[in-house]
């Protein structure tokens, strides 16, 4: 038994150091002088650990205003991909209907040429309905690149729950949005939450829409604010990695708190509830 | 009862407020300019924007900071989809793609009552042509041209010359090269962005891509010797680091200032970085080294400002970019951490250029310096095809003659 | 009149409502995407610069006949086809890995949890110069490890080497995407009723057998999906190629949605640009469908 609670945290051990080694040493970099980042042979610690680049970050660039619209273009992307997606995996997943098929298909089409490409004709639409430079725009074209893969992935999970399920919903009085309110959602809530952390980071990382759409700090977000550290002739090491340290905090924190709704514990009650 | 009165109240207010604005608004003209910074955090140009503003009230300059990586694809969309800024910041490499599709305003008009003109350097009006004859295009703000560096602490120690011209620059890179201590002579760049320094050793051997008539030759014999030349350093001699093909500034420089490479080509741009880690005492700087002293030659690129042909505001957006190229703002912004060369020749005789030995080489390099020819093919080259070429070049795939004859084909293009 | 009824519920079923669920998603993916993919196909039919917008040119046929000849096009084509594979399978094996270990029971799972997802919320900028900075031929910190362990005796560039370069963007990817695959697989795995486990214990089967006969077979609806998105999604992402290498040394690591990218933006050929596009996108398409029947036959999804 000991034996194997060893074996346990050694595997996650393992699995922490391989996901975290990159982070750790952009951390580590972040806290290095400009004079110490290129030394050979390779030097893995600072001589004089300075949290500089943080400072500069806060107090000379913008970037909690980047900081700032991303957020609240992640969070109404949530809102309204993951609402959009739901409605269109129930249909998906719990009726049979003419060009099924097809229809679903359709969804995935839209994901399977390059973003570049799509680039022009989508900022002259953007154009057209006069929501350039603003946080709209980049709501707009996330939700609906986020919708295709978040309806297969809940159409997935929703597939996998009983349809028993929610039929003896429907004959204790739930409409079909009732019951796809009180039982679906509940009972797939994991796979609903991984949807959740899939569109919000989609979002929160995505840089070519951001980039075309966006001109200021209005609505500029952090992917492409940090871009502008990387000048022509000077790379601000320091408030990349700053930045780049920075930027996944607030989604870890955000994951750690909704985590728990990945475990089953609330799926059981709503089945015996 | 009394809350609707107060909420129809409310909304009276805020249409008349929604009224009002765009009567304000227009008493000022606005101007969009873009650019790229070398370091955001640098309060240097938005302190000039403001100072425009103010000295200007009927204008309103409003900037846009685009990373460069993405700059010139931005401008592009932004042309195409006829969003395109008033005024922006631009590269000699792109003239002639823009000029050809007519995108660009011929600034001659403007330039014949400015009273800046005489002063900016004579080689220099044109970096903003595209041939002898044509309008001036681009508005010259910021040079470099490439000269070279090398570890004074090294030459000494082995006891060997400067490297002031080809013949000593080969010889002591040969010498200073040792892959077991991980020290090389020449930090080559064959990434990103290298094809400036590549063009400076192809001229400074003697090697032309486009002859004084404008004709295309760089596909002739001495073109394609001085790119073998160029291609032996990394696969005959093994002077550059293993990797050499896709080192990039951000590797190149690392690499000098790590004690890795004993010499790099760049510019001034560069300098400070380069002084303050290896030491003022240990940087010497040398004229690009030519192949026969007495033909000197290397390469200059200019970034400059340039009006937009679909821009409404041409007299207010010349007003600014002229504004940022006169003696006080010039002389501000070489200063700062985005310094480049002043193309003033009343700023580059101030003590404070002539006195720092890297901007006194960069400066006595530009009488003679040679630029990109201005031809629509050459924004491609410079941002895709050369990079790929020289690669393929260093790795073997290709011969010298091949490179050389696509790089011609692509000037060529109409 | 009660058939009648029923028969108007059984319409209502049928033809109305579901259609009515998949609304919101059509108005919103037609009235974004619509158009710029017709644009797309447009574009491919002529010779257009975005700086001459009205001197573009039909042209027919002649860019899709170009890509035929085109010996660029093939040389991306293998590096795209070795990038996806490549790519999509470590992803799924490492976040398949990933998922069982962060279902087990221990302390601080929740933080663990929230660290996993390092990876993927890192924007790809940041992804991709750390990664370029670790391989550095100079003193990157993964030759520094490499050498003092003995497993090469000189330092490598590992991404100005055309043998090494695709292979070592592929592992910043593969590294970045093996969360997305954990969390998938991690909620594919949560949502399993804990009773057959349960029974599957008391009939004193191990952890290998409950794994096949388990755990596997009650996932492997979600591990189709997740791995047909991430294919469709590998395929056309090229952000940490185009910063890390930007399809060189050569071609060495140049992909079709870079290449496509190059010929629009560099070459102000959006015509040949878009063509090329498309042709990945057919490809994809036909390749999609053909898994998607495969399994339907099967009986693995509907």
């Amino acid at each position: 038994m000991r034996k194997n609670q060893f074996f346990k945290y050694f595997t996650i051990f393992i699995w922490l150091s391989f996901i975290l080694i990159p982070y750790i040493w952009m951390f580590i970099t972040s806290i290095k002088s400009p004079n110490e980042l290129y030394t050979f042979p390779l030097k893995y610690f600072p001589h004089k650990p300075t949290l500089e680049g943080y400072k500069l970050l806060i107090e000379t660039t913008p970037f909690l205003s980047y900081m700032k619209n991303s957020i609240i273009v992640a969070i109404f992307t949530v809102i309204i991909a993951l609402f959009v997606a739901i409605l269109a995996s129930y249909s998906f997943s719990r009726f049979d209907f003419k060009g099924k098929m097809p229809l679903s298909f359709i969804f995935l089409i839209t994901q399977m040429f390059p973003a570049i490409l799509l680039a022009i004709p989508l900022f002259l639409l953007m154009r057209n309905l006069g929501i350039l430079n603003t946080p709209l725009s980049l709501i707009l074209a996330h939700s609906t690149f986020a919708v295709p893969f978040s309806t297969w992935m809940i159409t997935g999970f929703l597939n996998s729950i009983p349809r028993e399920l929610d039929e003896a919903a429907q004959i204790d009085g739930c409409g079909k949005l009732g019951a796809l309110r009180h039982v679906i959602i509940p009972v797939a809530s994991p796979g609903i939450i991984a949807a959740t952390i899939y569109i919000f980071i989609y979002s929160w990382n995505e840089f070519l829409y951001a980039l075309t759409f966006t001109s200021d700090i209005r609505a500029r977000t952090i992917p492409v604010g940090l871009h502008t550290f990387m000048g022509e002739y000077i790379i601000r090491w320091d408030l990349l990695t700053a930045g780049g340290v920075i930027t996944g905090l607030p989604v870890i924190i955000f994951f750690m708190i909704i985590q728990k709704y990945l475990i089953k514990g609330l799926t059981e009650g709503a089945v015996k509830g | 009862m009394k809350n609707s009165k107060f909420l129809i109240f409310f909304i009276l207010v805020l249409i008349l407020a929604l009224l009002i604005s765009p009567i304000q608004g227009q008493k000022k003209t606005v101007i969009k300019y873009w650019l790229w910074l070398d370091d955001p955090t640098d309060p240097m140009f938005p302190d000039l924007v403001k100072q425009f503003n103010s000295l200007n009230p009927d204008i309103q300059v409003e900037y846009e900071l685009i990373p460069l990586a993405q700059y010139y694809d931005k401008l592009v969309t932004a042309v195409g989809a006829g969003t395109a800024p008033d005024c922006a910041r631009f590269k000699d490499w792109w003239l002639g793609a823009f000029v050809d599709a007519g995108a660009l305003e011929p600034l001659d008009n403007y330039l014949n009552n400015w009273n800046g003109y005489k002063d900016v350097i004579t080689n220099l009006w044109t970096t903003g042509k595209i041939h002898a004859k044509s309008p001036i295009y681009m508005m010259p703000h910021q040079l470099i041209t490439f000269y070279l560096y090398y570890r004074k602490d090294w030459f000494k120690e082995k006891n060997l010359p400067p490297p002031t011209d080809l013949s000593k620059f080969l010889d002591a890179a040969k010498k200073l090269t040792d892959p077991s201590k991980n020290r090389y002579g020449f930090g080559l760049r064959g990434g990103a962005g290298g094809q400036d320094q590549w063009l400076a050793f192809m001229v400074a051997q003697g090697a032309r891509l486009v002859d004084r008539t404008g004709k295309v030759i760089a596909d002739s014999p001495e073109a394609i010797l001085a790119n073998q030349w160029y291609i032996d350093l990394f696969r005959v001699h093994k002077v550059a680091p293993p990797s050499a093909p896709t080192d990039a500034y951000a590797q190149v420089l690392g690499a000098f200032q790590a004690g890795i490479t004993a010499m790099m080509a760049h510019h001034v741009g560069s300098s400070v970085l380069v002084t303050q880690r290896l030491g003022e005492e240990n940087v010497g700087v040398v004229p690009m080294p030519p192949a026969d002293p007495r033909r000197p030659a290397t390469m200059m690129t200019m970034s400059g400002n340039v009006i937009l042909s679909g821009s409404k505001n041409k007299d207010a957006a010349f007003k600014f970019i002229s504004w940022l190229t006169e003696k006080d703002q010039m002389d501000k912004w070489c200063r700062s951490r985005q310094g480049q060369l002043p193309v003033l020749k009343s700023v580059a005789s101030m003590p404070y250029y002539m006195n720092n030995i890297f901007f006194k080489v960069s400066l006595d390099q530009a009488k003679y310096a040679i630029a990109w020819p201005p031809l629509p093919g050459v924004g491609y080259i410079s941002a895709q095809l050369w990079l790929s070429l020289m690669q393929r070049a260093l790795l073997g795939e290709i011969t010298s003659k091949e490179m050389m004859v696509e790089i011609a084909n692509a000037l060529r293009k109409k | 009149m009660h058939l009648e009824r029923s028969n108007l519920i059984y319409r209502w079923e049928k033809r109305v409502f579901p259609f009515l669920l998949l609304l919101p998603a059509f108005i919103l993916i037609i009235g974004v995407v619509a158009y710029p993919i017709v644009r797309a196909l447009w574009l491919s039919f002529h010779n257009y610069n975005p700086l001459k917008p009205h001197a573009s040119e039909y042209t027919g046929f002649e860019n899709y006949l170009k890509i035929l000849r085109d010996s660029v096009f093939s040389i991306a084509l293998r590096n795209s086809i070795f990038w996806i594979i490549g790519v999509v399978l470590f992803q799924f094996l490492g976040g398949l890995l990933g998922a069982l270990i962060l279902r087990q029971n221990f302390r601080g799972r929740s933080i663990v949890r929230g660290l996993s997802l390092i990876p993927w919320v890192t924007p790809s900028i940041l992804i991709a110069i750390m990664w370029i900075w670790m391989l550095d031929g100079n003193y990157g910190i993964i030759n520094d490890i490499l050498l003092k362990l003995g497993i090469i005796s000189k330092y490598i560039p590992w991404l100005a080497q055309k043998n090494t370069a695709l292979p070592s963007v592929m592992i910043a990817d593969i590294w970045r995407g093996i969360p997305f695959f954990a969390i998938m697989l991690l909620a594919a795995m949560e949502a399993i009723p804990e009773e057959l486990y349960e029974a599957a214990k008391i009939d004193g089967a191990g952890p290998f057998k409950i794994f096949t006969h388990i755990t596997w077979p009650l996932i492997l609806p979600t591990v189709i999906i997740t791995t047909m998105l991430r294919i469709i999604w590998t395929a056309n992402h090229m952000d940490l190629i185009l910063i890390m290498t930007d399809g060189g040394p050569g071609f060495s690591s140049l992909i079709i949605p870079l290449m496509s990218y190059h010929t629009a933006y560099k070459q102000l050929n959006f015509g040949y640009g878009a063509t090329i596009a498309i042709l990945q996108g057919l490809f994809l398409i036909i390749f999609i469908s053909l898994y998607l029947r495969l399994l339907r036959k099967r009986g693995s999804i509907y």
